[in-house]
């Protein structure tokens, strides 16, 4: 199999699409809580929190009840931060640092309470792979788009409901608000407080099943860091798409092209160092960071404290 | 302080006991034996106070070093990365100059580790400057970028030929290291740098010029009046940080590790970043959170060996504190700066 070949293509494809998946769940949990005007550092920790629970989940009681877990444990984050930062009045940036610090740890030491080193691991069932009728039989491109995990569908779909959402109900709007003008906004009576509360829940669950798809949907087992900076990656891929759901599945798609190119590509034995591969989607999705810099969507109260007026 | 300023912080860390306590008691050991373990495993021998401040040390160097990019609300979290290009460069230094005097291969290997953390620093720092690029995402990508310029070097260019169960590079002559401090352990001169680093900080601190970064993050037109450029002040800080990680990542490979492995940031740049946090971005405040850091990474592993109970127990009780921290940061500027703004 080589570059020329389109079977190659596909599976860069189809791997592009797996891979993309985990980080569109994130980066979309975070294009709402940005949109609030909250930066969520800790999007990291809470993948990786999301793909033990889920992992965890999925092997005491099936992969349904691994997604509910990994679901509760990242809102649960969210909700967390959101305690320390909106109300405790703590640092966000410091706080998001803080909890991914706190979720690697907590799931390396737990994970080694679950599975102690030298026993055998603990089967994972894998959330089903689902075939669409038809259009999974296209040639080329069918097998890439159509026969793919659940997680995949259900990542689509959320951010088609979220980019309508943001744009046609009176909740979008009240996220929009609180990100551009919390003060403003909470005059016309929104609760700035509790709109990125909310909206820090929400992240953090969408975070949360992110690193569940890599454990539950994917791998079929849990290993420290299993995330390897995806949550960095969903960070860059709200920027890179101007802080709009359909945006950061765009981002998230730059990024997993070349993770999938790497992928196919190492087995190729071509000669090129696979340290170079492994780098490349983190190099590619720093040049279109940089690429993208210029001219600032951004809400207008991203990243800045809410003042005592806008409780 | 008042007792209002106080509470939240000691609540916080009340919590973090308690939570520290129950993963103790899922792991089957006591909570207090487990806290036992974890304070005789950083202090209990004088083996044991060595591992404490072998480990504070890097942590000191990288938090005294990104500070003032951090005062100045630029938030570069890449020392990371630039420990392992310090750590890399002063390996290759080090074996090139193979033979030569001792005073001359500890000057090179701290001057290639220094430059090379600060070039790794210098592309973030332009891409803020000039490019308006968040240096937050571009430092934490760059980290994984470097990560795989070391996994790469140490299969090829800096490989040892001799047979070795996991990649590292050969063997570092033992006069490229600072000589041990405290027999018996592996503390180094090295440690001089923090009391001469936490100086310079604080020396630092008391000029113009810091007062005027200090505000460059809330009020840039304060600032630029004050002479500031906004761009210098970007990337000087970013460089400082760099080069004093790039000196930690030359130190941790050839005063503790003696040869370069991947394994040698190990987490230290980004908990270097932690500290200074943690610290207030203040040199006292830095050098007793790194103190603290230290003590219970060491600590962690005693408990390890002890009662069984994973190490990773010292990140999480790492974390609750400096959420504790944040916290108690926040309680008392609320309490000092009420009167003046109401």
């Amino acid at each position: 199999m080589d570059w020329a070949e389109l079977s190659f293509w596909t599976l860069v494809l189809g791997g592009a699409v797996r891979l993309a998946t985990p980080v569109v769940l994130a980066a979309l949990g975070e294009a709402l809580v940005e949109r609030s005007g909250m930066i969520n550092l800790g999007i990291e920790g809470m993948m990786l929190a999301g793909a033990l629970a889920g992992a965890w989940g999925a092997a005491t009681a099936g992969w349904g009840a691994g997604v509910l877990l990994a679901l509760a444990v990242g809102a649960a984050l969210g909700l967390t931060m959101a305690l320390l930062v909106l109300w405790g009045g703590a640092n966000q940036l410091v706080v998001g640092l803080a909890v991914t610090l706190l979720a690697g740890g907590l799931s390396t030491y737990l994970f080694q309470l679950w599975q102690p080193s030298g026993r055998t691991a603990a089967r994972v069932p894998l959330a089903p792979v689902v075939d669409v009728p038809g259009l999974s039989s296209i040639p080329l491109v069918g097998e890439a788009l159509f026969e793919q995990s659940v997680f995949t569908y259900l990542a689509v779909a959320l951010v088609v409901l979220a980019a309508w959402s943001l744009r046609r109900t009176g909740v979008g709007l009240a996220v929009r608000a609180t990100g551009d003008d919390p003060a403003r906004a909470a005059l016309r009576g929104v609760a700035p407080r509790r709109v990125r509360a909310a909206t820090l829940a929400v992240g953090g669950a969408l975070a949360g099943l992110g690193g569940c798809v890599l454990t539950v949907g994917y791998l079929g087992s849990f290993t420290d860091n299993v995330t390897g900076g995806r949550g960095y990656v969903a960070l860059a891929a709200v920027i890179i798409g101007r802080w709009s759901p359909l945006g950061a599945l765009a981002g998230a798609a730059v990024f997993a092209v070349f993770d999938a190119l790497a992928l196919q590509a190492q087995g190729q034995g071509s000669g090129i160092p696979i340290e170079l591969f492994t780098a490349l989607p983190y190099v590619v999705t720093l040049l279109v960071l940089i690429a993208v810099a210029r001219g600032s969507a951004a809400p207008r109260a991203l990243g800045r404290p809410l003042d005592a007026a806008g409780g | 302080m008042s007792a209002r300023a106080i509470a939240p912080a000691a609540a916080s860390l009340l919590a973090a006991l308690a939570i520290g306590g129950l993963l103790l008691t899922a792991s089957g050991s006591g909570p207090l034996a487990g806290y036992d373990a974890l304070v005789a495993g950083a202090f209990g021998t004088r083996y044991d106070v060595g591992e404490t401040l072998v480990r504070a040390l890097p942590l000191a160097i990288v938090a005294l070093g990104v500070a003032p990019a951090l005062r100045a609300g630029v938030f570069a979290v890449g020392a990371e990365g630039q420990v392992v290009l310090g750590a890399m460069a002063a390996t290759a230094v080090v074996l090139g100059l193979d033979g030569a005097s001792a005073p001359l291969l500890v000057a090179a290997g701290a001057g290639a580790g220094a430059l090379a953390g600060a070039a790794w620093a210098l592309l973030p720092a332009l891409l803020r400057a000039r490019l308006g690029v968040n240096e937050i995402l571009s430092t934490l990508l760059l980290n994984y970028v470097a990560a795989a310029v070391l996994g790469w070097s140490l299969r090829t260019w800096l490989k040892t030929p001799d047979e070795v169960p996991s990649p590292r590079s050969d063997n570092l002559p033992l006069e490229a290291a600072l000589p041990n401090l405290l027999a018996g352990t592996r503390l180094h001169w090295g440690i001089a740098l923090v009391p001469l680093g936490a100086l310079a900080l604080a020396w630092w601190l008391r000029t113009p010029r810091a007062l005027a970064y200090d505000v460059f993050d809330t009020h840039p037109s304060l600032a630029r009046r004050a002479g500031v450029d906004p761009r210098r002040a970007i990337v000087a800080t970013m460089l400082v940080g760099g080069a004093a990680a790039g000196v930690a990542g030359w130190l941790k490979v050839t005063a503790v590790d003696g040869a370069l492995y991947a394994s040698v940031a190990g987490g230290l740049g980004f908990t270097g970043v932690l500290v200074a946090l943690l610290g207030g971005l203040r040199p006292l405040g830095i050098v007793l959170a790194a103190l603290l850091f230290g003590a219970l990474s060491a600590g962690a592993d005693g408990l390890q060996i002890d009662t069984g109970a994973p190490a990773s127990l010292a990140t999480v009780l790492q974390a609750l504190l400096l959420i504790a921290a944040a916290l108690a940061f926040e309680a008392r500027r609320r309490s000092t700066t009420t009167t003046r703004t109401a």
